[in-house]
C-alpha cells in the first residue's frame, strides 16, 4: 500500500515539476531547444539550398516540412475524405515544391485567435501561421519571435505577387514593415465599396413609384423616405406588422459597407462614424463630429415619424433578416454581396422578389466612401525556422500560379476541380487573400463581357467568374423561374458591383482615406468603456430617450473626458 | 482489547487517506498546478512573453477595475441579477420538488420530471431567439397584454423590465434541473416520519413544514450556500444573447464588461483580476454561510 | 399511505396537478419549437414563421444529418467521453465522500483535505496554465484532455458527503462492530442508502460532460475531433463578426449555407435525445433507492 502511495506521489511530483519547468521556459527556450535538432541534418539541406538559384517556384530537393496554424471554416466543402492537412492543394504543394504541410493547430474563425494566444503562451509557435490583427503582429515582432522576411520577399516573390502588393501603392507592405524590415506576408483587403440601399423593385413597379430621375442609381434621402413611406402605407408585401426601415441596435458600422447600419445616411451627410481620420493635421474620431450629429438628428426624426422600426434597439440581425424575408420591409442597407447570402432568403419566400441597388448621394450629388485598410491577416514565420523563403514560395504558388496558370488543369485536375466546385479558400495553406486592388472591378468586367458575349466564358480570369457568368446567363434566360443561386449572383454582380463600377466610371465617388491607428495604451484600458458610451448614447438619441441636440454634445464631452482626449494625443504621436 | 482498537483505528485512518488519494492526485494536478495562473492578475500578461516573462504590475488591474466609471452600476446590476436568480431559483426548485413529490401517478411524474429539465440542455444562443419571439412587441406575451387591454411593453428594450426578464427566464430554464437534487433529498427522508404524521391527522401543510422541509434542510442550506459563491456572475451567455445598448444601464454586468474589454486587446490580466475578486467574494460568502449553518443547525455544510 | 379524501385534499391534488402541468408545458415549449423548426423549410425559418407547428414540412434536415459524417464522429466522441468520465467521476467521488464524513478526530487531516477542496472549487488559474499543463502532459488532442481535468467534480463530493451524513449513524456502527472496514462500510451500507443521490451525481456528470463545449475548443486542435457540443457550438456563427473581419463573399455564402437554422435545430434535437434517454435509466436507480429505503425500515 505504501508503495502505491509512493508511486502516486512520485508521479504527482513529476508532473508538477514537469509543468513548473516548462512554465519557466515558457519564454521560448523551447524554440532554441528545437534548433539544434534541426541543424543536425542541415548539411544535406544546405546543399539543396545552395544548388538552386532564386527560383520563385523552385522545388526543394529534399522534402521540407512546415508546421502551420490554420484558421479553418466550418463548411469548406471539401470532397469526402480530404482534410485540411491532406487535400488537393497540399498534395499539389508537395508535388510542385516538395513542401509538406503539418497542422500544429486548426480552429474556426474566432476560436483560432484563442489557439494562437495559447500557442504563444506555451512558448511554441508553428513554423508558419496566420495572425489576424496587426496588434498581434506587433506583439510577435516586439518579442522577437518572428523571422525577418525582407530578403526572402525580395529574392523569391514572383513578379505578379509583387505587382499585386504594389497595386495598393505602398500601403500594403508598409503595414508589415517595421524598422525597415518586412516581417510578414500580408493578406490584402481591397475596398468594399459603399453601403448600398437595396429596395424591392418589384414592389416599386407594382405601386408605380419612380425614383432616380437621372437613372444613375443615386437617390436622395428624401426619395428614400418617400419610398419607405409608400411601402408602409400600401403594404405591397401584404404582411402583418409592417416596418419602414430596420437597423441594428448599434446603428453605425466601422466598415463603409456596414450591412443593416445607418452608414448610408451618415456618409451622405459627410459623417464617418467609427472611423479615425486626419483633419487639418489632427486625429479626429468620426463618431464625435458635427456631421454625425446631423445624421443622428435625421435618424431620430425617422424614428419619431415612424419611418424607422419601432423596435429599434432590440431587433437582432436575425430579426431584421426575418423582416425582409417576410415582406414586412422592402428596404435595407448592405454591402454589394448581400444578395448571395442574405437576400436569397427573400427570394426563397417570394419568387417574384427582385431588388434594385442604389446609393444615397450627398447635397452635391456625390457619393462618399472610404478606403479600407490595405491589409487583413498576416502570415508570419517563426524566428529560427530554416526556410523562411518557403512562405514566399507558397504564396507564389497559391496567389500567382493558381490564379494565372492556364495549364494547371492538365497536370493537376483535382486542383481545378476544387476551384470549379467552390471549395473554400481556407483550405489553402494560408487562409489570406492576395488580390489586386482593382480585382473586384476586373472580375466584374470579365463577368459583364462574358454575359454579353464579348468574351468567351473560358477567357474569364478566375474560376469563380466563370461560374458566375453561367449563373447569370441562366437567370437572364428565364428570370421568373430561375434558381435562387442564379438570382443571387445576378443581383450581387449586375446590381451590386455594377453600381460600384458605374459610380467609379462617372467619378461620383468622393474617397476618404482614414487612418488606421494601432491600439494605444489608453485604448486598451478605456476603449471598451468609450464604445459602450457611444452605443448607449446613439441608441438613446435615435429612439428619443434623450434629445439629440443636448445629448450629442454631452456624449462628445464625456467621450473626450473619459479617455478620448488621451487616445487622440497617443494616435497623433503614432502619426509622427 | 484497547490495543486492538487502536490498531484498528490506525488501519481505518490509513484507509481514509488512501481513499482520498486518487481524487487528491487529480485535484493537485489539475486544480492547484494551474493556479500559478493567478499571477496573471498581477501582471501585464502578454502571450508572447509567457507567464514568466510578462511584467509584474502589482495591483494595477484591481485599481483600474475599481476606478471604472460605471463600476458601481455594473456591480449593482450583477448582484441584483445574481441574487434574484439565486433566491427565486432556489425557492422555485424546492417548491416544485415538493409538489412533484405529491404526485402518485408514476408515469406522469417521470415524464414531467424529464420535461422540466429540458430547457437546461438548450444553450442560450438557441433559447434567446425563443425568448425574443415571446417577449418582443409582436410576441405572444404582448398579444396577451393587448388582448386584456393593457399597454404593450418592450420587455427587452426597457431598463425597468430587463432585469426581471433575465431573472425570470433563467429561473424558468433552470428550476427543473435544480429540483433534481431536492427530489433526491425528499426521497431520502424516512417515510416512517410521514406516515406517523399522517396517522396523527396532521394537515398537508404542516407535514410539509414539519417533516419534509426539515428533512431537506441540510441539502437546501448546502445548495443555497454553494449558489452564493456565484453572486458576482450573472450568467454571461444569457445576458450577452439578450441585451443591447438600449439596456446597458440595467443589463451590463461584470462578465459582459470583461468580455467587451477583451475585444479591444486580449486582456487576460484584467479578466484574471476580476476572476480573482469574484473567487474571493465567493469564498467569504461560503465561509460565512458555513459558520451560520453550524450555528443554526449544529451541522456544517463541509 | 392513508389519504384523507376530504374535499380540501382533493382540491389540493387538483391544484398541484394544474401547477405541475402548466410548468411542464412551459418547459416543453422551447424544445417543441425547435423540433418544429427542424421539420420546417429553411426559408420559413429565416422568416421567423415557425411557432408550434412545422411550416413547409420537410425531412431534409434529418436526411442531411444522416449523411453528415462529422456529426456522427463528434457524437461518438462525446459518447465515449461521457462513459469514461462517468466511471472516473463516480469512483473518485464515492471514495472521497466517505472519509470526509468523519470528524477531524476520527480522521486526522480531514479538515486540510476539505479546505483544499473548497479552495479549488472557488479559485482557478484560468485557461492558459491549464492548457500548458495539458499540453505538457501530452494529453492535447486526446479524449483524456476532455476527461481528466474535470475528473473530480468537487460539488458532487460535497453533495454526496452531506447525503452520507444524513444516513443514521447506527447502521454504520453496527457494521463496524461486526468487523467491517471502511471500504466495506462504504460499499455495503452507505452506497445502497445513497442511491438517489448517486443517481443525481451520475446525472450531473453525464449532463456536464455532454454539454461541455468549452474544453473542446481549447484542448482539441482539430475541428474534426470536436465533441458534439463543441461541434454544434461552432455552427453558431456570428455573421456580423465575420463581416467585420473582412470575410469574402464566397466564404460567407458557405457559412450561411451551413448555419441554416433548421439544420442546426435538427442537430440540437438529435444531440439532446441521449440526455432524455439517460434519465429514465438513472431513474431506475432512483426507484430502487426508494424501495431500498422502505425495506430498511
Amino acid at each position: 500500500m505504501t508503495k502505491l502511495y509512493k508511486r502516486f506521489s512520485a508521479a504527482m511530483l513529476a508532473a508538477v515539476l514537469a509543468f513548473s519547468m516548462t512554465a519557466c521556459k515558457a519564454d521560448h527556450t523551447k524554440d532554441k531547444e528545437k534548433e539544434p535538432v534541426e541543424t543536425e541534418n542541415t548539411d544535406s539541406k544546405n546543399e539543396a539550398k545552395d544548388t538552386k538559384s532564386a527560383d520563385p517556384f523552385g522545388a526543394y530537393e529534399n522534402e521540407i516540412t512546415v508546421t502551420v496554424g490554420r484558421q479553418t471554416l466550418q463548411n469548406p466543402k471539401m470532397p469526402e475524405g480530404d482534410t485540411y492537412e491532406d487535400n488537393a492543394y497540399t498534395r499539389w504543394l508537395k508535388d510542385r515544391l516538395n513542401i509538406k504541410i503539418t497542422d500544429e493547430f486548426e480552429a474556426n474563425g474566432d476560436d483560432y485567435n484563442r489557439q494562437v494566444s495559447l500557442a504563444l503562451s506555451a512558448g511554441e509557435i508553428p513554423d508558419m501561421m496566420k495572425v489576424v490583427s496587426q496588434d498581434e503582429l506587433i506583439e510577435l515582432y516586439e518579442n522577437d519571435l518572428i523571422a525577418d522576411l525582407t530578403d526572402a520577399y525580395h529574392t523569391y516573390a514572383s513578379d505578379y505577387l509583387k505587382e499585386v502588393y504594389a497595386s495598393y501603392g505602398d500601403r500594403a507592405l508598409n503595414n508589415v514593415t517595421f524598422d525597415g524590415k518586412i516581417i510578414a506576408l500580408p493578406g490584402t483587403n481591397a475596398d468594399s465599396g459603399p453601403s448600398e440601399v437595396w429596395i424591392r423593385s418589384d414592389w416599386m413597379e407594382q405601386l408605380g413609384i419612380t425614383v432616380d430621375e437621372d437613372n444613375n442609381n443615386c437617390i436622395t434621402i428624401e426619395e428614400l423616405e418617400m419610398v419607405a413611406r409608400e411601402f408602409m402605407d400600401k403594404n405591397p408585401g401584404k404582411a402583418e406588422n409592417v416596418v419602414g426601415i430596420a437597423l441594428i441596435p448599434w446603428l453605425t458600422s466601422g466598415d463603409s459597407d456596414g450591412t443593416f447600419s445607418m452608414n448610408s445616411i451618415a456618409y451622405a451627410m459627410g459623417a464617418f462614424p467609427k472611423t479615425w481620420m486626419k483633419v487639418d493635421g489632427k486625429a479626429v474620431y468620426g463618431s464625435t463630429t458635427q456631421e454625425t450629429k446631423n445624421a443622428m438628428v435625421k435618424v431620430a426624426e425617422w424614428f419619431k415619424t415612424g419611418l424607422l422600426d419601432p423596435q429599434l434597439g432590440t431587433r437582432t440581425w436575425d430579426d431584421i433578416s426575418a423582416l425582409l424575408a417576410n415582406g414586412q420591409t422592402g428596404i435595407t442597407f448592405g454591402t454589394w454581396h448581400i444578395p448571395d447570402w442574405l437576400l436569397n432568403n427573400v427570394r426563397a419566400m417570394d419568387s417574384k422578389a427582385a431588388f434594385e441597388a442604389y446609393v444615397i448621394e450627398d447635397a452635391n450629388g456625390k457619393v462618399n466612401c472610404k478606403h479600407n485598410d490595405a491589409t487583413a491577416g498576416y502570415i508570419v514565420v517563426r524566428k529560427g525556422y530554416e526556410y523562411p523563403e518557403a512562405a514566399v514560395k507558397i504564396a507564389n504558388l497559391f496567389y500567382d500560379e493558381l490564379v494565372n496558370s492556364k495549364a494547371l488543369g492538365e497536370k493537376y485536375p483535382e486542383v481545378m476541380k476544387y476551384q470549379a466546385d467552390g471549395v473554400d479558400g481556407s483550405v489553402r495553406p494560408f487562409n489570406i487573400e492576395v488580390n489586386s486592388y482593382t480585382s473586384l472591378l476586373d472580375d466584374y468586367s470579365d463577368i459583364k463581357g462574358g454575359v454579353s458575349g464579348e468574351i468567351a466564358i473560358e477567357d474569364a480570369r478566375t474560376t469563380e467568374s466563370k461560374n458566375v457568368i453561367s449563373n447569370i446567363k441562366n437567370y437572364l434566360a428565364d428570370p421568373a423561374n430561375a434558381e435562387i443561386v442564379d438570382w443571387s449572383k445576378y443581383h450581387s454582380r449586375m446590381k451590386g458591383i455594377a453600381l460600384i463600377q458605374s459610380l467609379t466610371e462617372s467619378d461620383t465617388f468622393v474617397w476618404l482615406t482614414p487612418i488606421f491607428p494601432q491600439t494605444t495604451q489608453t485604448m486598451e484600458t478605456n476603449w471598451a468603456n468609450l464604445g459602450k458610451l457611444e452605443e448607449e448614447a446613439f441608441i438613446k438619441m435615435a429612439t428619443g430617450a434623450i434629445e439629440v441636440e443636448a445629448g450629442f454634445d454631452q456624449f462628445v464631452k464625456e467621450w473626450y473626458s473619459q479617455g478620448g482626449e488621451q487616445i487622440i494625443s497617443e494616435i497623433e504621436e503614432q502619426l509622427k | 482489547m484497547k490495543k486492538e482498537k487502536k490498531s484498528r483505528r490506525r488501519y481505518s485512518e490509513t484507509m481514509y487517506h488512501l481513499m482520498m488519494l486518487p481524487g487528491m492526485f487529480f485535484l493537485i494536478l489539475f486544480s492547484y498546478v494551474p493556479m500559478v495562473g493567478i499571477l496573471m492578475a498581477f501582471q501585464d500578461f502578454v502571450p508572447a512573453k509567457g507567464l514568466w516573462g510578462s511584467k509584474f504590475v502589482g495591483l494595477k488591474h484591481f485599481i483600474y477595475m475599481f476606478q471604472l466609471p460605471d463600476i458601481a452600476k455594473i456591480v449593482r446590476n450583477t448582484v441584483t441579477i445574481a441574487l434574484g436568480k439565486i433566491i427565486i431559483g432556489t425557492f422555485m426548485a424546492i417548491a416544485f420538488s415538493i409538489l412533484l413529490n405529491e404526485i402518485r401517478h408514476k408515469f406522469f411524474k417521470k415524464s414531467v420530471q424529464t420535461i422540466v429539465y429540458l430547457p437546461h440542455f438548450l444553450s442560450w444562443v438557441v433559447l434567446a431567439s425563443v425568448v425574443v419571439n415571446m417577449f418582443n412587441l409582436d410576441g405572444s406575451v404582448n398579444q396577451i397584454l393587448s388582448a386584456v387591454g393593457m399597454e404593450k411593453i418592450n420587455f427587452l428594450g426597457s431598463n425597468k423590465t430587463f432585469q426581471p426578464l433575465i431573472i425570470g427566464t433563467d429561473v424558468w430554464k433552470e428550476f427543473g434541473y435544480n429540483s433534481i437534487v431536492y427530489l433526491a433529498a425528499i426521497t431520502s427522508i424516512d417515510p416512517g416520519l410521514h406516515e406517523a404524521a399522517a396517522i396523527d391527522g396532521t394537515s398537508w401543510w404542516k407535514r410539509v413544514w414539519h417533516v419534509t422541509l426539515p428533512g431537506m434542510l441540510p441539502i437546501i442550506l448546502l445548495m443555497a450556500a454553494m449558489s452564493l459563491t456565484s453572486i458576482l456572475s450573472a450568467g454571461f451567455d444569457q445576458i450577452y444573447n439578450l441585451y443591447s445598448p438600449i439596456v446597458y444601464e440595467s443589463g451590463d454586468v461584470l462578465d459582459t464588461y470583461v468580455y467587451r474589454i477583451g475585444l479591444v486587446g486580449r486582456q487576460y490580466s484584467f479578466g484574471s483580476a476580476v476572476g480573482l475578486c469574484r473567487s474571493f467574494v465567493g469564498m467569504i460568502l461560503l465561509l460565512t454561510a458555513n459558520r451560520l449553518t453550524k450555528k443554526l443547525t449544529d451541522r456544517k455544510i463541509f | 399511505m392513508i389519504e384523507n379524501k376530504s374535499f380540501s385534499s382533493r382540491l389540493r391534488i387538483v391544484i398541484i396537478y394544474v401547477i405541475v402541468i402548466l410548468l411542464g408545458l412551459s418547459c416543453l415549449f422551447p424544445l417543441w419549437n425547435i423540433v418544429a423548426i427542424s421539420f420546417s423549410g429553411s426559408a420559413a425559418v429565416t422568416a421567423n414563421r415557425v411557432g408550434l407547428l412545422p411550416v413547409d414540412f420537410t425531412l431534409a434536415a434529418y436526411k442531411k444529418i444522416l449523411e453528415d459524417s462529422q456529426f456522427w464522429r463528434s457524437f461518438l466522441i462525446s459518447v465515449a467521453r461521457v462513459v469514461i468520465a462517468l466511471a472516473i467521476n463516480l469512483i473518485l467521488i464515492v471514495l472521497m465522500a466517505y472519509p470526509l464524513t468523519k470528524s477531524s478526530k476520527e480522521f486526522r487531516g480531514r479538515n486540510i483535505y476539505m479546505n483544499l477542496l473548497i479552495f479549488a472549487m472557488l479559485f482557478n488559474g484560468g485557461m492558459i496554465p491549464s492548457f500548458i499543463l495539458v499540453k505538457e502532459l501530452g494529453l492535447l488532442n486526446t479524449i483524456w484532455a476532455l476527461i481528466l481535468p474535470g475528473a473530480l467534480p468537487i460539488f458532487s463530493v460535497i453533495l454526496l458527503m452531506n447525503f452520507f451524513l444524513g444516513i443514521p449513524k447506527s447502521m454504520e456502527e453496527a457494521a463496524i462492530i461486526d468487523g467491517a472496514g471502511p471500504l466495506q462500510v462504504l460499499l455495503k451500507i452507505l452506497l445502497p442508502c445513497a442511491k438517489p443521490c448517486l443517481a443525481t451525481i451520475a446525472l450531473f456528470s453525464v449532463v456536464g460532460s455532454w454539454n461541455d463545449f468549452y474544453s473542446g475548443l481549447i484542448y482539441i486542435q482539430r475541428p474534426k475531433n470536436y465533441p458534439i457540443m463543441t461541434y454544434i457550438q461552432s455552427l453558431n456563427v456570428d455573421i456580423q463578426e465575420m463581416l467585420r473581419s473582412g470575410m469574402n463573399s464566397s466564404a460567407l455564402q458557405n457559412i450561411t449555407e451551413l448555419s441554416n437554422k433548421n439544420l442546426n435545430a435538427a442537430k440540437i434535437v438529435v444531440a439532446v435525445i441521449p440526455l432524455l434517454v439517460i434519465y429514465p435509466i438513472l431513474q431506475k436507480y432512483l426507484i430502487t433507492g426508494i424501495v431500498m429505503g422502505s425495506v430498511k425500515e
